[in-house]
């Protein structure tokens, strides 16, 4: 019965959550085909570990493993992507709160999709998994924690900087002059 | 003077993680603090302008294809091709002889198996039923109808999908007489699942949400004065639950049905 129990459990684990696990190896990899890759070996490994999931939290049990899957495949393919991240305990101190300027608010309100879409491509893979899980996935910290192997409190920070990072990046991209962020998307990452 | 707040902090009351007397405490210096409404407010607007226009990337359909095949059984082994009797053996022909037999013990193995799955599952229906039925009184004993009240399934589903690990229908009920009140996460089959509440003129109705596999038609069931209703479909299993009267009771089941079916 273990085949057919197991079969069960992709089916209820893994096929409803497959949306938001193409989701978030689409924004780590930043690229369809990658993304696809890293799922579909994600679900061999998923019918693999059935026997490590412990019945709760299918969604954050089953992201993890995509997330591992990213990384490992990125490892591999884009080295240099994933370089050891230490953000330190206050890096999120370096950005400064919220500017609590009108202008600035109706800027961040304004950028167009591209302009998002772009900003968030851009920052270090550790904020950008935190902050897609979060705002796209809509995904409580615990399990982000969990996801994202890291405890609470650097979900925390990361976020916080996330956020930073990624209003600063919105309020130069509302600006005329753009830099750097423009020139390496048209073509994709290669 | 309350000590200044950091962004880590504003951030995670803007996420609703701090626990309930930081986020009570934040609440109210809002009122006073024009400065830090501000902030607050920049960063809502930052999530907000994330979530409405950031992609979504939804798994495309040959990838979704290609891991549902994963999941499908292994395809049964393959018939043997028909040939001719006087190509086997006679010791082969001699089994043969014994199929009809043979394929009887099978289906009546078969017929056992089946009967035996209908009966657990009758008594599993019923189990369900009277932990549904506890739910449902429990809650209207203590009040405790809502965890998130509001009558706008907007607010709801993610309220629900972020407590969850599924993201269940919240469907809106256009009936006369028919209030939505919210939803609640509740412990039900060994497992959490959401419960949407609605108000059918002075009853309470209930209505869980689960994953399971699996398609049924509606089955209405009463125990104890209570009406209960279930059936799965599109991969979630719905219990309804609640005393209104009968008639009443397959409307509002049946409009919960439709809706969920318009999602």
């Amino acid at each position: 019965m273990t085949e057919s129990d197991d079969l069960r459990r992709f089916e209820i684990l893994v096929i409803p959550h497959l949306d938001a696990a193409y989701n978030l190896a689409r924004w780590l990899t930043r690229n369809d085909q990658d993304a696809q890759d890293v799922v579909q070996d994600a679900s061999m490994r998923a019918m693999r570990y059935f026997g490590g999931f412990r019945g709760d939290q299918a969604r954050a049990w089953w992201l993890q493993i995509v997330r591992h899957t990213c990384y490992a495949w990125l490892k591999e393919n884009r080295p240099a992507e994933v370089v050891a991240f230490d953000d330190g305990e206050d890096a999120w101190r370096e950005l400064a709160a919220p500017a609590a300027d009108e202008p600035h608010a109706i800027a961040v309100r304004n950028a167009d999709r591209a302009q998002i879409n772009q900003a968030i491509a851009a920052l270090p893979i550790a904020y950008r998994e935190v902050l897609v899980l979060r705002e796209l996935e809509d995904l409580p910290y615990k399990d982000i924690a969990r996801i994202a192997d890291i405890p609470v409190g650097t979900v925390m920070s990361r976020l916080a900087r996330a956020r930073g990072l990624l209003r600063q990046a919105l309020l130069h991209g509302a600006r005329p002059v753009l830099r750097t962020v423009a020139r390496s998307t048209p073509g994709g990452v290669k | 003077m309350a000590p200044e707040l950091d962004t880590r902090q504003l951030n995670a009351f803007i996420d609703g993680e701090l626990d309930l007397h930081s986020q009570l405490e934040i609440e109210a210096r809002l009122v006073h603090d024009a400065g830090l409404r501000t902030q607050v407010e920049a960063l809502r607007g930052l999530r907000q302008v994330v979530m409405r226009h950031a992609d979504y990337h939804a798994a495309p359909a040959a990838l979704r294809a290609r891991i549902e095949a994963l999941g499908a059984p292994p395809a049964s082994a393959p018939a043997p091709t028909p040939r001719g009797p006087s190509a086997w053996p006679a010791a082969v022909q001699r089994w043969f002889a014994w199929r009809p037999l043979v394929a009887s013990f099978g289906v009546l193995a078969v017929l056992t198996v089946a009967l035996n799955l209908a009966l657990l599952q009758s008594g599993r229906d019923e189990a369900l039923g009277q932990e549904v039925i506890a739910s449902h009184v429990r809650a209207t004993l203590t009040q405790h109808l809502v965890d998130v009240a509001s009558s706008d399934h907007h607010t709801v589903k993610p309220w629900l999908s972020a407590r969850l690990d599924f993201s269940p229908p919240v469907p809106e009920l256009n009936l006369p007489g028919s209030t939505f009140l919210g939803g609640r996460v509740d412990y039900l089959d060994g497992r959490p699942v959401a419960v949407l509440v609605y108000r059918q003129g002075a009853h309470i109705v209930n209505s869980f949400v689960w994953p399971g596999a699996g398609d049924s038609r509606i089955a209405f069931v009463s125990q104890r004065g209570f009406h209960l209703a279930h059936w799965s479909r599109g991969g979630m299993t719905h219990w309804v639950v609640s005393d209104v009267s009968p008639d009443e009771f397959a409307t509002v089941v049946h409009a919960i049905d439709h809706a969920d079916e318009s999602h």
